[in-house]
């Protein structure tokens, strides 16, 4: 018996994993803030911890508009002059 | 001869054998399926009269176009029969409308599921159940039919527990939540026909919905009084659950829409009512537990369950006796909202 698979495959190039950082120090990161109501505490946090222990300089936080929507692309592309980027939930 | 197919193919012995394939590979809601073999996917397709390449609908976020293909080999891995095929495709075209966000609410930790009624002639072509356990089992066509759109959420849109679906708890009718309304022995215009579908037209009206919560009054013959029992278990969501305001969907047996019809109101006046009785107090919270958050914001503002009482959805299905009906809430205010769309053919 042959049977079918149901899976419909992604179109489009594969993404693939950026190259992992040589380091923190120094560098720019950047926060997707979801939008629920303990992300800003809980990226206030990593940031603390990120600039006192591991040297980030500089971070570029920005909190979507809409916490079930996907970010906006004018909101990438500020994002995307950071080293890396974090996106994390604060339910 | 017709286009070949796309999909991969996976040789197996048996039924048996398939559906060790399938559970393995995490392709099913974790209840057997029918195999999806060539032939059977080409006479859901006939049924349909729709190629399989054709696109059925693009999942707006992740942009996945759904051919009816994959929407043939679901329909049969559910149990459907060829001709629910264009109840299912009319089914994802709906999911597909950037205002249901069907990313979001299958993404979300809130768990909802779509919660379909069903309209028009094709209800009683296709022998759905509108009556006796009209929420549950009783039906072929409204188990399959709702299995159909899970499954194809699963194996099209990746929607995995664990993986894009992250809900916390989910709820049962994450494996089928399909209604058909009983326009036959409803005092009222059916569901379809206040959204716009012409008369002697089918169509689907589809839901993002929490779990549906059962209410009783049977002690009254006052319509104000009915209302006001759904009103409550109505409140009672906007505190325990989530405050925000969006369509919810009452499912009304047939006891109380004789009664509520018989003292001369409509389905209009039934809304006008829950809209008005609907509605809290943030400050309300406090009451519940949620005291945390209540002084936030300013505690004397009133929150409506519904954003005008265009937003109730009233169904009419159920046995013949009880005072029942059955609230359904909605996943998240308005951030998903119902779809109604016309089943062609079939």
């Amino acid at each position: 018996m042959m049977v079918l698979d149901p899976r419909l495959e992604a179109e489009g190039e594969a993404m693939a994993m950026a190259p992992p950082l040589r380091a923190l120090e120094g560098i720019t990161i950047g926060f997707i803030d979801n939008a629920k109501i303990g992300t800003a505490d809980f990226y206030d946090h990593v940031e603390r911890i990120l600039r006192s222990r591991f040297g980030v300089r500089e971070f570029i936080r920005r909190r979507k508009p809409d916490s079930s929507r996907p970010a906006p692309p004018e909101m990438l592309g500020e994002l995307s002059a950071a080293d890396a980027v974090l996106s994390a939930i604060g339910d | 001869m017709s286009e070949p197919l796309q999909s991969a193919v996976y040789d197996v012995v048996d039924a048996y054998e398939a559906n060790e394939l399938f559970q393995r590979n995490g392709w099913t809601d974790g209840l057997p399926v029918v195999p999806p073999t060539e032939d059977l996917v080409r006479r859901f397709l006939e049924a349909a009269g729709l190629e399989a390449a054709a696109v059925v609908g693009v999942e707006p976020v992740r942009r996945r176009r759904i051919t009816a293909e994959k929407v043939a080999i679901a329909a049969v891995m559910a149990g459907c029969r060829p001709e629910y095929m264009p109840v299912v495709t009319a089914l994802v075209r709906a999911v597909c409308a950037p205002e249901y966000n069907l990313h979001g609410c299958t993404a979300s930790t809130g768990g909802s599921a779509p919660f379909v009624v069903v309209n028009g002639p094709v209800r009683t072509a296709i022998g759905m159940n509108a009556t006796h356990n009209a929420l549950a089992n009783g039906s072929r066509a409204n188990a399959t039919i709702g299995r159909s759109l899970r499954l194809l959420i699963i194996n099209v849109l990746g929607g995995v527990p664990g993986r894009l679906d992250r809900s916390t708890l989910g709820h049962p009718g994450k494996f089928t939540f399909c209604v058909a309304e009983d326009e036959e022995d409803s005092p009222w215009p059916p569901l379809a026909a206040e959204r716009g579908v012409p008369p002697g037209e089918s169509a689907v009206t589809v839901l993002a919905a929490e779990s549906p919560h059962q209410i009783m009054n049977e002690w009254t013959r006052d319509p104000r009084e009915i209302l006001e029992t759904y009103a409550a278990a109505i409140r009672a969501n906007m505190l325990t659950y989530s405050i925000w305001a969006g369509n919810y969907a009452l499912v009304m047996a047939k006891q109380q829409r004789d009664t509520i019809a018989g003292a001369g109101w409509s389905k209009g006046d039934v809304r006008e009512c829950v809209f008005e009785r609907a509605r809290v107090k943030r400050g309300d919270w406090r009451t519940v537990g949620k005291g945390a958050i209540a002084g936030r914001k300013d505690e004397g503002t009133v929150h409506t369950a519904l954003r005008s009482p265009d937003d109730l959805l009233l169904v009419a299905a159920g046995g013949p006796a009880g005072g029942f009906g059955v609230v359904v809430p909605p996943w998240y205010g308005a951030k998903s909202v119902a779809v109604t769309e016309t089943i062609r053919g079939g």
